[in-house]
């Protein structure tokens, strides 16, 4: 009997402890997590109070083309530990230990300068000087161009018709010769894409989403919905592409002028796992600045329908059969994955709709999603070119089938509720799957930039973006510092998540909650606001509002009042403004 | 007799057609040849009239073909056929090399060109070429033939070298007649010397040249007696580097003779420019262009001669420089470039790279000869074809610090399916000439010219020739007026669209932005008094007299029907979508309003969204058609009314290059180019956003001006939050087993309170 109790309690402290590190984890997800703190000014030089934590993150990266070697990686050697405890859980002793004494050189680094700071790195990790030394010149560059800024004058110099210097385009992490700013930005040679380092870490990253799935499930999911950007795929050399190409099991091949231009296929004992039915829908700018790379995809889609393998390791080819014995039996409408906007026209819209509170039933915003997104390009059989031929039987066919949608984010810079587009595309597809498999898809997104790849639900990746964003002060203080813009941006936000409970039922009724406690109960905050935007702030409101009258949230009535009250308060402020009035009588 | 010819590019076709025609006629044959620009994509269809004209034909040209899955379904026609087929195969991809067959001479058999795997190849021959000299092989035929193999060798590594492997293209041009001279006519070196022979030929394409080249082949592979004693003339040599002009009566090899020839023999029959004062070419008002070779040797060139005339017919003057190809610095610095004005130090500048600061002002802008350098070539700057040396180019142009265009002619689709296409330029076309250019810094990818379905030879566009050089001359006048006379649009966007939201940019404080920008042009001189500080410039667009036209922002300009009916050419086609012009949206009472404020010679404008909002049906319409007549209107102000220098967009990012039209290559039924109209289009855009970045670029001719993102920081802990972590931290330190116990129930508490989820 004691004996049984004792047994239970010490199970207890063991899953006691297990509880706590979960948590600790969770926190130190939030406290890391790098996010925008306000808005830029043009031509001023960063407003960085702080550039430590930026530092940090370019140093936590391999930067071969300089010969710099990621901070901590060089620590966990020096240390005389594997490389790979770079990639614990950053509640790992191991990991702490590293992290701290990296932390610790950045920050002697910027206060003192490199030799200090190898000295330290020497000293503490036996990391020899000429080891850290390119990384830590790297980061004096990138510290002096921060500290510099020549906007202005190149904007003045193209207003002289001067010759604007081209430069790439990236986050500061994940390229940081995006600096200095002020110059041309320039996409890349869509032939090149993808580079085999994005290969490479595609690999990674699709295993991983295929890894959680079979967490949840139990299985792999027989077809998957994707979502390929222009933004991401040029800023990571063609990452999602390479995801696509992995997870159908083929990769690309280059011609002799290094091209990517055919794919190789996979043999099923070295992919060690069955063949996934991808359908990717792809933006208008992707289609514009990639339309090598559709070819390729398609290309990709055809060789592997094709391959003589048992339907259990090729779910594509299990799909197609199907569908082919079904309907039509046209092979290039089974094959058809590659989807994308009418020819010159751009965007699902489903944004707008959302914006506008134009919709009656969730349903219409998949649907939507599908009239906009549903034109295939495709080569058929014959070799011909099919440009955008209009196809929503087949898009609704596809995604009868899917049983989970992704999305690549690359970037610390735009998150999923700092841009209206993630919710227009990854929540419009989900919508459409939803409707269309009837049964909700699992919605995942990974952390591509992260040295440590992530996935995430989409549940999951809205708490984080809310909990480090639009709820944190060190967020919305750097807002409020630029005024009247701030303000629209706080609402923007909002307005943001509420889209991901329109298109995927993804926010929880705390977010919600919280947001209106912070900006309109906090009477303090609020007079602040309506000082600032009283605009946006009667928007916020409303969209509050709207999100307890479609379901998504339901707060007590007194809370409803105040909403109300607010957004009379203000409507009655503006139409007596005196200004107004003076003008209006003049 | 039957010769194929498959091709890319568009300076071949008219001179084989010419060749075809002169050979039938002088020599009584029935020669046919059948031609196939290698730069489309072909229908399963298409390949079988290929097959069957392969088959048919006794000698087979495959010419500049890089692609490589052309080239993968043509390898095998060529292997079915090497046995009975003359075949001759130049400057393309090693693998069609290797197919060369003449007579006894076979690519394949040729040292290094044996069937090691292809990265196994590049290496081995990447070090022979590095160990044996090419310098060497005068007067030698055994290393004249090592030499060919491993000139076709180098050609295989272009896709990452340093641009010097394929430099010799040209140097091989004037070298090979000199290097016959060696060679017998008769024996094991026979087909050899063909070889070459062709190459000459080819390498120097005018119309004689190419016929002769096609006799050649026929002759000595083709039994035929008709053919036995035709004479074919030996090559003739075009000058490799020189200027060009429509008028002269030939090219010009120094810039002091096309000058010379452009002050008298040219004036005599033209009213001389009122910009040229002297009889020196004003470099404000010259604008460079670069050519293609070919084109201009093969008589291919109605389409720069449509260029070069309507940048004329502006008022300016050109140098119309044949490229040299691989390396553009090359004509540049010969004929752009003021002989003596320091440029021999540009090289060692130029190798230690970075050396200079972004931005600053390097040179004076007055070494150049020319105001703009406009690229027809459709290739890198450094580097030709096959691949890019940015560094060197944006170094070289930043030196010379003039702007840099690259435009398109349709090599590898015709003008029709260019025309009929939503897409516009096709892939090959989209990769090698826009995305490329870009990297060099080029703006401005305007279509000028092709080869028209039923053509032999390019057209020009001329609606696009005159709009570029419309815009070009918009340019120049931006580097020549004084300041104070500029006018100046600076727009900005609300979006969606609510007064809250005026000033919408990703990571962009816009007013603040703004107010620096309006204080740094008043200090360059433009006509503007910026407002005391961002409030106020606030209160002006947002106030004002918006609310008695109940719009968001103020009105600036209101523009009568019958003046936007005027001034708008478009407007029926807008109708066709939207209606009666004003329509609803930005209109009252029968005017459309421009929303904005003027600032002296500055006008801040707010741009119109799609217009959704009021017609919520039209998002669900699957494609659009046209902008509403207030966003028509909008641009319609900026250029006739207002009458802007230039146009800035403030901030990633508005609608108008978002509207309906091709992808990339706009014509003049595109939106985007149709709001643009002539106007200079300057674009501040988010360093972090290439990509819709890159469509205004491409639809609405913006030059990209990149701005920072905002400062990134980890997002700490607050509140609770940081409560909890130091709760944790008390656990883990903790000992005690009842105390671990109460922090662990405390823990909860917290967890629970801020929602955190433990699975």
């Amino acid at each position: 009997m004691t004996e049984t109790v004792l047994m239970k309690s010490r199970i207890d402290v063991k899953e006691r402890d297990a509880r706590v590190t979960q948590l600790h984890e969770q926190l130190i997800e939030i406290e890391q997590r790098l996010i925008p703190t306000g808005l830029h000014v043009f031509g001023r030089a960063a407003e960085l109070k702080e550039k430590a934590d930026l530092l940090r993150m370019v140093a936590s990266f391999d930067r071969p083309e300089q010969g710099a070697r990621a901070l901590p990686k060089l620590v966990a050697e020096g240390l005389g530990f594997d490389t790979e405890a770079v990639n614990e859980s950053p509640a790992n002793e191991t990991r702490e230990l590293i992290d701290g004494i990296v932390a610790e050189s950045i920050k002697l680094f910027c206060e003192k300068g490199s030799d200090e700071a190898a000295a330290f790195l020497n000293k503490n990790a036996n990391v020899m000087n000429d080891e850290s030394a390119p990384t830590f010149a790297l980061l004096e560059k990138v510290s002096q161009q921060l500290d510099s800024n020549r906007e202005i004058d190149s904007l003045m110099r193209s207003l002289r018709g001067e010759y604007i210097e081209p430069g790439p385009g990236a986050d500061i992490v994940q390229n940081p010769f995006v600096l200095p700013t002020g110059r041309n930005t320039h996409a890349v040679n869509p032939y090149s894409v993808p580079s085999r380092a994005a290969f490479d870490r595609a690999k990674h990253t699709a295993d991983a989403l295929l890894r959680r799935y079979l967490d949840e499930h139990g299985r792999y999911p027989r077809a998957l919905a994707l979502v390929l950007w222009g933004l991401d795929n040029i800023k990571t050399q063609g990452e999602g592409v390479a995801q696509a190409l992995w997870l159908l099991g083929v990769r690309p091949v280059r011609d002799t002028l290094n091209r990517a231009t055919e794919v190789e296929v996979i043999p099923l004992d070295e992919l060690k796992r069955p063949r996934i039915d991808v359908v990717m829908t792809v933006s208008g700018i992707f289609r514009d600045l990639f339309t090598p790379t559709m070819a390729l995809l398609d290309k990709a889609v055809r060789r592997v329908a094709q391959l003589d393998e048992p339907p259990e390791m090729n779910y594509l080819r299990a799909n197609i059969s199907n569908s082919t014995e079904n309907a039509t039996g046209d092979f290039d409408d089974a094959v058809t994955r590659v989807f994308s906007n009418a020819p010159g026209n751009y965007g699902a819209n489903v944004n707008f709709m959302v914006m506008q509170s134009a919709w009656e039933n969730e349903a219409s915003l998949g649907d939507l999603f599908v009239t906009r997104k549903c034109f295939a390009y495709i080569r058929d059989s014959q070799g011909g070119t099919v440009e955008g031929r209009e196809a929503p039987q087949l898009m609704d066919a596809a995604l009868s089938r899917v049983e989970a949608t992704y999305q690549n984010i690359d970037s610390f810079e735009v998150g999923i509720t700092d841009v209206d587009h993630y919710f227009e595309y990854l929540g419009g597809i989900s919508k459409a799957v939803e409707t269309r498999a009837q049964a909700k898809p699992s919605i995942y997104l990974s952390d591509s930039l992260s040295p440590q790849t992530k996935i995430r639900s989409l549940e999951e990746t809205v708490r984080l973006e809310s909990r480090t964003k639009t709820l944190n002060p060190k967020w919305y203080e750097g807002m409020l510092k630029h005024g009247f813009r701030g303000g629209a941006e706080i609402e923007n936000h909002v307005t943001n998540t509420f889209g991901w409970s329109a298109t995927a039922d993804a926010v929880d009724p705390w977010i919600y909650t919280e947001i209106t406690k912070t900006f309109l109960l906090d009477e303090q905050m609020f007079q602040r606001l309506l000082e600032l935007n009283q605009y946006s702030v009667q928007s916020l409101a409303k969209r509050l509002l709207e999100a307890h009258e479609r379901g998504y949230w339901n707060p007590n009535e007194e809370v409803l009042e105040r909403l109300r009250e607010i957004i009379d308060q203000i409507r009655l402020a503006a139409e007596h403004s005196p200004t107004e009035r003076a003008v209006a009588s003049s | 007799m039957k010769v194929t010819v498959l091709y890319v590019g568009s300076s071949l076709l008219a001179p084989l057609r010419n060749a075809e025609a002169q050979i039938n006629q002088r020599y009584a044959l029935d020669v046919q040849i059948a031609t196939h620009n290698f730069g489309s994509i072909f229908t399963d269809d298409e390949w079988l009239k290929i097959e069957g004209e392969l088959n048919e034909s006794e000698v087979i040209f495959v010419i500049h073909v890089m692609d490589g899955e052309n080239a993968t379904r043509l390898i095998p026609l060529l292997d079915q056929l090497r046995r009975q087929r003359t075949i001759v195969v130049t400057n393309c991809m090693p693998a069609l090399m290797r197919r060369t067959r003449m007579g006894k001479l076979d690519f394949a058999k040729l040292p290094g060109a044996s069937a090691k795997s292809e990265g196994q190849r590049a290496k081995s021959q990447g070090q022979s070429a590095k160990s044996k000299k090419s310098e060497s092989v005068d007067g030698d035929p055994e290393s004249l033939l090592k030499s060919i193999a491993s000139w076709v060798s180098r050609q295989s590594r272009s896709g990452k070298s340093n641009g010097h492997g394929r430099a010799d293209y040209l140097k091989w041009a004037d070298r090979l007649p000199r290097l016959m001279r060696y060679l017998p006519n008769a024996g094991p070196l026979r087909d050899a010397k063909n070889y070459l022979m062709l190459m000459s030929y080819f390498l120097q394409p005018t119309p004689q040249n190419i016929q002769s080249m096609i006799l050649l082949a026929l002759k000595s592979y083709v039994d035929d007696e008709r053919l036995k004693s035709i004479e074919i003339p030996q090559p003739e040599a075009v000058a490799s580097v020189a200027i060009y002009h429509p008028d002269a009566p030939s090219l010009f090899e120094s810039f002091s003779d096309y000058e010379h020839w452009y002050f008298r023999d040219r004036s005599k029959n033209k009213e001389p420019s009122t910009n040229h004062k002297t009889d020196s070419l004003d470099p404000t008002a010259t604008i460079g262009l670069l050519l293609m070779r070919p084109q201009i040797v093969s008589h291919s060139r109605k389409h720069y001669d449509a260029l070069i005339r309507a940048i004329e017919a502006e008022g300016l003057s050109v140098i119309p420089a044949i490229s040299t190809l691989m390396d553009n610095r090359e004509a540049c610095e010969k004929f752009f470039v003021k002989q003596g004005s320091g440029v021999g130090s540009r090289e060692s500048r130029v190798r230690r790279g970075k050396a200079t600061d972004h931005g600053q002002r390097t040179t004076d802008k007055r070494k150049a000869r020319v105001s703009q350098i406009v690229s027809l070539t459709g290739f890198s700057f450094v580097g030709g074809p096959a691949m890019n040396d940015s560094v060197a180019a944006a170094d070289y142009l930043k030196e010379l610090n003039v702007p840099y265009r690259s435009l398109v002619s349709l090599d590898a689709q015709t003008i029709e399916s260019w025309r009929e296409s939503f897409t516009g330029l096709n892939p090959v076309q989209t990769g090698m000439q826009v995305a490329i250019p870009e990297i060099d810094g080029a703006t401005e990818p305007f279509v000028f010219g092709g080869i028209p379905a039923r053509g032999v030879e390019p057209a020009p566009l001329e609606d696009r020739c005159v709009r570029i050089a419309k815009r070009i001359n918009r340019w120049n006048r931006l580097q020549e007026a004084g300041r104070s006379e500029l006018k100046i649009a600076l727009v900005i966007y609300c979006f969606p669209p609510n007064k809250g939201n005026i000033g919408t940019a990703a990571d962009l404080d816009v007013f603040a932005s703004l107010l620096d920008v309006l204080k740094e042009l008043k200090g360059q001189g433009y006509d503007v008094d910026p407002p005391a500080s961002c409030e106020a410039l606030r209160d002006l667009l947002l106030n004002g007299n918006s609310a008695e036209f109940e719009t968001n922002a103020n009105v600036a300009y209101r523009m009568p029907v019958d003046e936007y009916r005027i001034l708008n050419p478009f407007v029926s086609d807008i109708e066709h979508e939207w209606g009666a012009a004003p329509g609803a949206i930005n209109a009252k009472d029968g005017e459309l309003l421009i929303q904005g404020i003027a600032l002296g010679n500055i006008f801040i404008g707010v741009q119109p969204t799609f217009g959704y909002e009021d017609d919520p049906m039209r998002l669900l319409m699957a494609k659009g058609g046209t902008p509403h007549h207030g966003f028509a209107a909008f641009y319609t102000y900026l250029e006739k009314v207002f009458q802007a220098d230039a146009v800035v967009h403030v901030g990633t990012h508005g609608a108008m290059e978002f509207m309906p039209g091709k992808q990339v290559g706009m014509s003049g039924e595109c939106w985007p180019d149709r709001l643009i109209g002539e106007l200079p289009n300057i674009y501040v855009y988010s360093v972090n956003n290439p990509s819709e970045g890159t469509i205004a670029k491409r639809r609405s001719y913006a030059g990209l001006i990149s701005y920072l993102t905002p400062p990134i920081e980890n997002a700490g802990l607050y509140r609770g939050l940081a409560s909890l972590k130091d709760l944790i931290g008390s656990y883990r330190v903790a000992h005690d087993a009842a105390e671990r116990a109460q922090l662990y129930a405390s823990i909860e508490e917290a967890r629970k309170e801020l929602n955190l989820a433990i699975h």
